[in-house]
């Protein structure tokens, strides 16, 4: 009589210890269609991050893992972005519609979790005076004579000290104005550097670029300066990914 | 007791099982052949029984139509109650069973054991090693999941290429003209009816062959098979040091194949079934599929293989291959038996083993297949994007963007197709690298006409920073003077 209680016992450990034994598949492992994938990290690892970095940081292409980002980016824009592209840089269409290989979930997905930020997103409180990070439609393309001057004069203020007084490259950044480099990057995406920054790689952002933070106006001055540098107004980025 | 006795003796007058057992298990071997060395037949042995017992088990579960096949695993992996582990002990236990034939097949030849009179054993067992590779070979397919195209799609085309009757082998195997919802079916017929049966009666032959002729004894070496004196003196070593294979003889087997047995167990437990990668869909194909790792080396060679070779080694090389090997104890029927006195042999077994694993291993490797999502999914990493400029940032996200990483890993990570580019400033100049990414060649296709001007002065930009620590990176004079012309205030 006195058995059956530890025989139990011991049935029951084994059938609990059978089931946690390591060769157990995990669900987690089970295969999933690319197209039923809903997990934002996993999305965002296999489609995003060989050009914006593993964790949005420290990739070739735009910082999309700064807290800044993701509090300033505007989701419906972002999501647009995602979807189609953008024309004429290496970002691609990702849209099923568009040839890509997401879905419209997936989309929202991706937009909604770069919302709220690969890394956290930055307290409203140290974003007052933030220009905004989606350029205006009309804002740039004919940049007039007054614009470019202002944008040269805000070169000079808040990024010649690291880029070079001729913008070729300084101390401690690169040439910003390589035709090649201009000619594959959109507006917006520069618009994106000089407001976010890029902290990873030892760039700031507007607020620390110079002694006082840059304005909204400064920001599209500079940004519509290096934009007059590209070679020919036939390059594909020059005209694109603004609406 | 003596009540127990009459009862034994009742069916022993009937059933006559003294006799059967003094003429199967009690039979006599040589005192020699009690040997570690002559443990892997029936350790084989072993296996086919758990295959038989798991794969009834299975076949209680699977569906074998090519909707629910998948299904049907899934639902044993991760609803039924150890159904993984059934499906752990099937899979392990077939790994172990392909092994085990192996290292018997390997043993037997380089002891000698298949001359006179064996030959028939060789030969009845050399197409249970073909069964047995064939029972791994539908038993991968009955996964239905992405890498079991592997071995419908290399069946197919090496039947498709048989000279006269390959069109209605393969239509006979598709159960169709193409693979479809009929070749689950075919497969699944061969590999729980047809060549479970003929292995089982295979084995049968085998196993009579073995208990007429007797267990070969241990190799001595200047102790040579002569046919017309063998049978006698082999009568006299049963006779001197005959003892019965079991209880004596057979402890050994006994030991080893218990041992086996627990390392089935673990391995099923601790390491588990395979998890299928995916249905079987042409149209979700993202890797080259792949299959288990017996087949690796044979996977490998195919796509290594130039394409006008294939042919020529599937029609001619493979049955010659099959031929060679059953025709072993009619290429060397007598003498030596000992390896140290039949240097070709070893020497032979050493090239053939070491080809299957270096192929094996290019197989695990597999640096022909591109990684398809390399270009969106493997990060350039850190230390390629630090400390360098606007432009070589927008290179690396050409490289990217073009697909060029599916091919080329950085440092390791990313596609083996060609060579790995984080030291190729080194070897290579800025106008050989400008060449090579417009011209392409040697299995690299030309980009000349899908890269803009920008495009490729970008990617360019990047590959030139590409180089090892503390090594110059590689130069012409003229971009020498290019760079120092260029260079004032540019880093
Ligand atoms: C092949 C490289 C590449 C891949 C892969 C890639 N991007 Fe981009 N992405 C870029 C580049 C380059 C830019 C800047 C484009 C420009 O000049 O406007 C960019 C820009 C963006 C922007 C706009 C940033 C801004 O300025 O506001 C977003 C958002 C974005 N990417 C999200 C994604 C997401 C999400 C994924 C994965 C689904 C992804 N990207 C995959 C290269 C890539
Ligand atoms: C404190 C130094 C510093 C200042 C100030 C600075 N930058 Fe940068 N910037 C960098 C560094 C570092 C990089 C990374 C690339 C490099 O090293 O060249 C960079 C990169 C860039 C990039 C390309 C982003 C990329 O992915 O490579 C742009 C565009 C850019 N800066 C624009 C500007 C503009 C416009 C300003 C002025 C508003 C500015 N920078 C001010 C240091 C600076
Ligand atoms: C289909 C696979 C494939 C793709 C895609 C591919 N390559 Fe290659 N690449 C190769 C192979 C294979 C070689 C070796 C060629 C040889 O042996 O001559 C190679 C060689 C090279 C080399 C010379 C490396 C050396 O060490 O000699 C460079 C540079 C290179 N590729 C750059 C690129 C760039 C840039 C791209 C994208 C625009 C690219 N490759 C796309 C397969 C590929």
């Amino acid at each position: 009589m006195k058995e059956k209680p530890l025989l139990l016992a011991f049935v029951l450990v084994a059938a609990l210890g059978c089931d946690s034994l390591p060769g157990r598949p995990d669900p987690a492992d089970r295969y999933q269609r690319p197209s039923e994938v809903e997990d934002f990290a996993l999305l965002y690892a296999t489609h995003c991050s060989g050009c914006h970095g593993a964790d949005g940081r420290n990739g070739p292409a735009t910082n999309l893992g700064d807290p800044l980002y993701a509090a300033l980016a505007d989701p419906v824009e972002v999501r647009r972005v995602i979807a189609e592209g953008v024309a004429g840089t290496p970002m691609p269409v990702f849209a099923q519609t568009g040839g890509g290989t997401l879905t419209e979930k997936q989309l929202n997905i991706l937009a909604e979790g770069l919302k709220a930020g690969l890394n956290g997103s930055e307290s409203a409180s140290r974003l007052r005076g933030a220009p905004p990070l989606t350029a205006k439609a009309g804002v740039r393309g004919q940049a007039s004579t007054a614009q470019l001057a202002r944008g040269e004069q805000a070169y000079a203020t808040y990024c010649a000290r690291c880029h070079g007084a001729e913008g070729t490259g300084g101390a401690s950044g690169g040439s910003l104005l390589e035709p090649a480099f201009l000619g594959l990057v959109s507006d917006q995406a520069l618009r994106t550097t000089v407001i976010v920054g890029r902290e990873d790689l030892g760039m700031p952002g507007w607020q620390g670029a110079g002694e006082r933070p840059m304005t909204a106006a400064e920001v599209s001055d500079v940004v519509a300066w290096l934009g007059s540098h590209r070679s020919s107004a036939g390059d594909a980025a020059s005209g694109v990914s603004i609406k | 007791m003596n009540r127990l006795r009459a009862i034994g003796k009742w069916f022993d007058d009937r059933l006559a099982l003294g006799r059967l057992y003094d003429q199967s298990l009690g039979h006599r071997i040589p005192f020699s052949s009690s040997s570690w060395w002559y443990v892997f037949g029936s350790a084989t042995l072993l296996c086919l029984i758990i295959q038989l017992v798991t794969g009834v088990c299975l076949a209680l579960v699977y569906v074998p139509s090519p909707d629910q096949a998948y299904a049907s695993l899934e639902y044993l992996d991760y609803e039924q109650p150890l159904g993984w582990y059934l499906r752990g002990l099937h899979f392990w236990g077939s790994n172990f069973m392909v092994a085990l034939v192996t290292i018997h097949l390997v043993q037997i030849f380089l002891f000698g054991a298949y001359k006179y009179p064996r030959e028939l054993t060789w030969m009845v067992g050399s197409a249970l090693f073909l069964a047995t590779i064939g029972m791994a070979f539908t038993g991968q397919t009955m996964r239905f999941d992405q890498d079991a195209y592997w071995g419908v799609e290399i069946i197919v085309s090496i039947l498709g290429r048989l000279p006269l009757v390959g069109e209605a082998a393969t239509h006979l195997l598709q159960g169709g003209p193409i693979v479809g919802a009929e070749t689950l079916s075919r497969f699944f017929t061969l590999h729980v009816f047809v060549i479970p049966a003929t292995l089982i009666g295979l084995l049968v032959i085998h196993i009579r062959l073995v208990l007429v002729l007797g267990i070969s004894e241990y190799p001595e070496p200047g102790k040579v098979v002569d046919p017309d004196t063998y049978a006698d003196e082999y009568e006299q070593v049963v006779e001197r040091t005959g003892i019965r294979l079991m209880p004596e003889g057979g402890g050994k087997d006994l030991v080893f194949s218990a041992l086996v047995l627990m390392a089935i167990v673990l391995c099923a437990a601790l390491i588990g079934p395979k998890i299928p990668n995916g249905p079987a869909d042409p149209s979700l194909i993202h890797t080259v599929p792949r299959p288990d790792f017996y087949f690796l080396s044979l996977f490998a060679a195919f796509a290594l293989m130039p394409p006008d070779l294939e042919s020529f080694v599937i029609v001619y090389v493979m049955p010659l291959a099959v031929v060679l090997l059953f025709a072993v104890p009619f290429i060397s029927r007598g003498g030596e038996r000992h390896p140290s006195r039949r240097p070709g042999a070893v020497i032979l077994v050493i090239l053939v083993l070491t080809g299957l694993f270096t192929l094996a291993w290019e197989g695990v490797v597999s640096p022909w297949s591109p990684e398809m999502d390399a270009w969106s999914g493997v990060p350039v990493q850190p230390r390629f994007v630090e400390d360098r400029s606007p432009l070589e940032h927008m290179g690396a996200t050409v490289l990217q963007a073009k697909q060029c990483r599916n091919c080329h890993a950085l440092d390791g990570a990313g596609g083996k197709r060609g060579p790995d580019l984080a030291g190729v400033a080194t070897r290579l100049t800025e106008d050989q690298l400008i060449r090579q990414v417009l011209q392409g060649g040697g299995n690299m296709p030309a980009y000349g006409n899908h890269l803009s001007p920008h495009e490729v002065s970008a990617l360019v930009a990047f590959l030139t920073t590409l180089h090892a620590e503390g090594q110059a990176p590689a130069r012409d004079s003229a971009s020498w003077a290019r760079s120092a012309r260029e260079s004032p205030g540019s880093r």
